[in-house]
């Protein structure tokens, strides 16, 4: 899939669904001078209307559930979905516990139902994910480096899945 | 010592007797405390001696469905006498088909909580006081409580479908401050109640992150030594302290004894976990109050310290080396010298940052004077860590209720009696300076040995207690054993203490003070929301419930 839409300096926000905080400070770990992020044009924004990516973590709990849903589809089209850490990408260690939603799978049936399109995922494992991960997460997600994996990217609505 | 020694045991003698009075059953069981068995109609009696007589502190309560056992729900009230060092656990007994317990909130504020826990979680209903939904989403069915042994863990009797967001709302401004704010870096909600500038109350609609983790180390798909993993996992920041907590409940309930080596590399873990959060914190409180330059230099600095636990754990998030008898990673002479290097250069590096700190006007004056915790409040609530250290408690588990390796070492508790937001920050800078003290002694003492215990029998039936003195404050972990895994594991993190204490320092303050006072009890939500949801059902009721608290009346 070819990205003309990002291009330039990207605008990320952080959506916690209800992580450790351990992929969370990562990301603010990837922001800060040793990382420091910011040199590539990232930038971490407030709102998600302004965002060019989502930086997903957590395994998304009932009670995140229809806030999650109302922050991605405040972000404008292309969606763009970085999930990261061991929760984002199957649920972690509580993919089954009644309180969370399970994973991804379950996810994207709930944001089908809802309508909610997302253009691309990019899936970003590890507890917590490392800050180099998270950068080389963003640089799949523009195509500057090649998948890999081909199984790694998900694209919703063309058939294929992980 | 051995003054006090005998001081505590005659002390313990006295207590005794006058508990006598009131117990069924009193048997003091050592490496846990002093059980005090009661009959309900009697709890409130003994809690307000215990707590007000015997001027003990609440630390926890755990309530337990034991009907497979002894066909009761029990509940274990933990009190904590912190010159003794000495627990007080209250248990009693409930009826299984219509369990009822008089309600101690009123007389032990820090237990309204946990009362509410109790009755959303495993339905045991508090007498004379309002019970309402605190931690399960709207939509689950009445009458189902997933404590309960006859509720499997993966049980999700709840359609997991977006909900309205609208609901009914009390008149009056309201300042919505998350789930996702700037400010917040976990989904979390706090509604402020403002008259012009001025905050009048707050609402907290917490529990977002609850991901059912008590229950799920219930569960088939763990042991006792694969719940450390689990623990671990309650908090990305201090979740070594969680991982140390539950191990320390289950080798107290087991008395298994760890050796000395394993304990110098906890407690040496656990300090860089201590410094590698301060540092956080510290960036953070720069961060918001404007002061971005701080918040890069402190991250700066706190990089060598992720670094460092890599090099000591394999894990940046010092994840995976701690098991239920010792730890699996040794340390030797090269990591020793590599934390010295470390701790060299922190020491420097955050010295000149905190000068610069202390300079910086937009600090210090917003700092000042806002977030007040008066003394009296911070002990009705019981709180824990820098929050009460800042308002003149000096209250630190590593001292009061010592484990790992600091009874080996010397250090300083800092306290502030001015109870602001900057008596919190100096309290964190002191315990950075703290650590590093600890550190170095630590690593010039660390004994030669073996790292794991030799023999780990677990039995079934009998009550251990871990606490940790994490960066928040302290964290208490209840583990009533099991068959092959904890019947019951009770986590109590210490920002679950803490939150209430919000309310008075938000009181009459300015809005734009809100964030940096939210933030400088260094709020975990990831610790305290392990349970579900709490979600309320008309603005109009919690607002009451709010203003009750705050005079702690009592609710009927």
């Amino acid at each position: 899939m070819k990205d003309n839409h990002l291009k330039k300096s990207i605008w990320v926000f952080h959506l916690n669904t209800g992580s450790c905080n351990g992929c969370d400070i990562e990301i603010l770990d990837a922001l800060t001078p040793y990382f420091d992020v910011e040199r590539f044009g990232i930038k971490l924004v407030a709102s998600p209307r302004h965002a060019d990516v989502v930086l997903l973590t957590g395994p998304i709990t009932v009670k995140t559930l229809p806030m999650v849903i109302n922050a991605l589809k405040a972000v404008p089209r292309p969606r763009y979905v970085l999930a990261i850490g061991a929760c984002a990408v199957g649920g972690g260690i509580w993919y089954d516990t009644y309180s969370v939603i399970g994973g991804v799978k379950e996810f994207k049936k709930i944001l089908e139902e809802h309508g909610v399109e997302i253009d691309k995922i990019v899936y970003v494992p590890g507890c917590p994910a490392r800050p180099e991960a998270i950068i080389y997460g963003v640089a799949l997600l523009l195509g500057l480096v090649k998948e890999k994996v081909s199984k790694e990217v998900v694209i919703i609505g063309e058939g294929s899945h992980h | 010592m051995a003054d006090s020694v005998e001081e505590t045991k005659r002390n313990l003698e006295e207590m005794v007797n006058v508990l006598k009075k009131y117990a069924d059953n009193i048997e003091f069981v050592e490496r846990v405390g002093l059980i005090v068995r009661v009959k309900k109609e009697r709890l409130r009696e003994v809690s307000r001696f215990v707590h007000d007589i015997l001027d003990s502190y609440f630390r926890t309560m755990a309530a337990v469905d034991e009907r497979p056992i002894n066909n009761t729900f029990a509940a274990y009230y933990v009190f904590g006498k912190d010159e003794m060092g000495l627990n007080i656990i209250i248990e009693t007994h409930t009826d299984p088909l219509d369990p009822e317990i008089p309600s101690i909130s009123d007389l032990v504020p820090a237990a309204d909580w946990y009362e509410l826990e109790a009755w959303d979680l495993l339905g045991i209903k508090f007498t004379g006081r309002r019970l309402y939904r605190f931690i399960l989403p709207d939509e689950w069915p009445e009458g189902l409580y997933p404590l309960r042994k006859d509720v499997d863990y993966n049980l999700r009797p709840v359609k997991p479908l977006a909900r309205k967001a609208s609901k009914q709302a009390p008149a009056g401004p309201r300042i919505p401050f998350g789930p996702y704010h700037p400010a917040l870096h976990e989904p979390e909600y706090f509604e402020l109640f403002v008259e012009g500038e001025k905050v009048v109350d707050v609402r907290y609609n917490g529990f977002h992150v609850h991901r059912g983790i008590e229950k799920l180390a219930e569960s088939p798909r763990f042991t006792y030594q694969k719940v450390p993993f689990l623990a671990e996992r309650i908090c990305g920041i201090c979740g070594f302290v969680h991982s140390v907590s539950y191990t320390m409940s289950v080798e107290r309930a087991a008395k298994i004894d760890v050796p000395e080596r394993a304990e110098y590399i906890r407690s040496i873990i656990l300090e860089v976990e201590r410094l590698h959060s301060h540092l956080l914190w510290i960036g953070v409180a720069c961060h918001l109050l404007g002061y971005d330059a701080g918040f890069m230099h402190s991250w700066r600095i706190r990089e060598k310290v992720m670094v460092l636990s890599e090099l000591l754990t394999g894990s940046r998030k010092t994840y995976g080396i701690n098991l239920v008898g010792g730890v699996r990673k040794d340390i030797n002479k090269d990591k020793i010298q590599a934390i010295m290097n470390t701790l060299k250069y922190i020491k420097e590096e955050f010295s000149k940052l905190v000068e610069v700190i202390a300079h910086v006007p937009q600090i210090v004056k917003r700092a000042t004077g806002t977030g007040i915790l008066p003394r009296d409040d911070a002990r009705k609530l019981s709180v824990v860590g820098p929050v009460a250290r800042g308002s003149g408690l000096n209250r630190d588990v590593r001292k009061d209720y010592p484990y790992a390796a600091y009874p080996y070492v010397s250090f300083k508790v800092p306290v502030y009696s001015e109870g602001d937001n900057l008596a919190r920050l100096f309290v964190r800078i002191d315990e950075v300076f703290e650590s590093i003290n600890i550190l170095e002694q630590l690593l010039d003492k660390i004994p030669q040995g073996p790292i794991f215990a030799e023999k780990i029998e677990v039995p079934e039936g009998v009550i251990g207690i871990g606490n940790v003195e994490a960066p928040r404050g302290e964290a208490i972990h209840v583990t009533i054993t099991g068959k092959g895994r904890p019947y019951r594991w009770r986590v109590r993190a210490p920002t679950y203490q803490n939150i209430p204490a919000l309310k008075i320092m938000l009181k009459d303050a300015p809005l734009a003070d809100a964030p940096l006072t939210i933030a400088s009890i260094d709020p975990c939500f990831s610790c305290t929301d392990r349970l579900l949801v709490i979600d309320l059902k008309t603005g109009k009721a919690v607002k009451k419930t709010m203003e009750e608290i705050i005079k702690k009346k009592k609710v009927n």
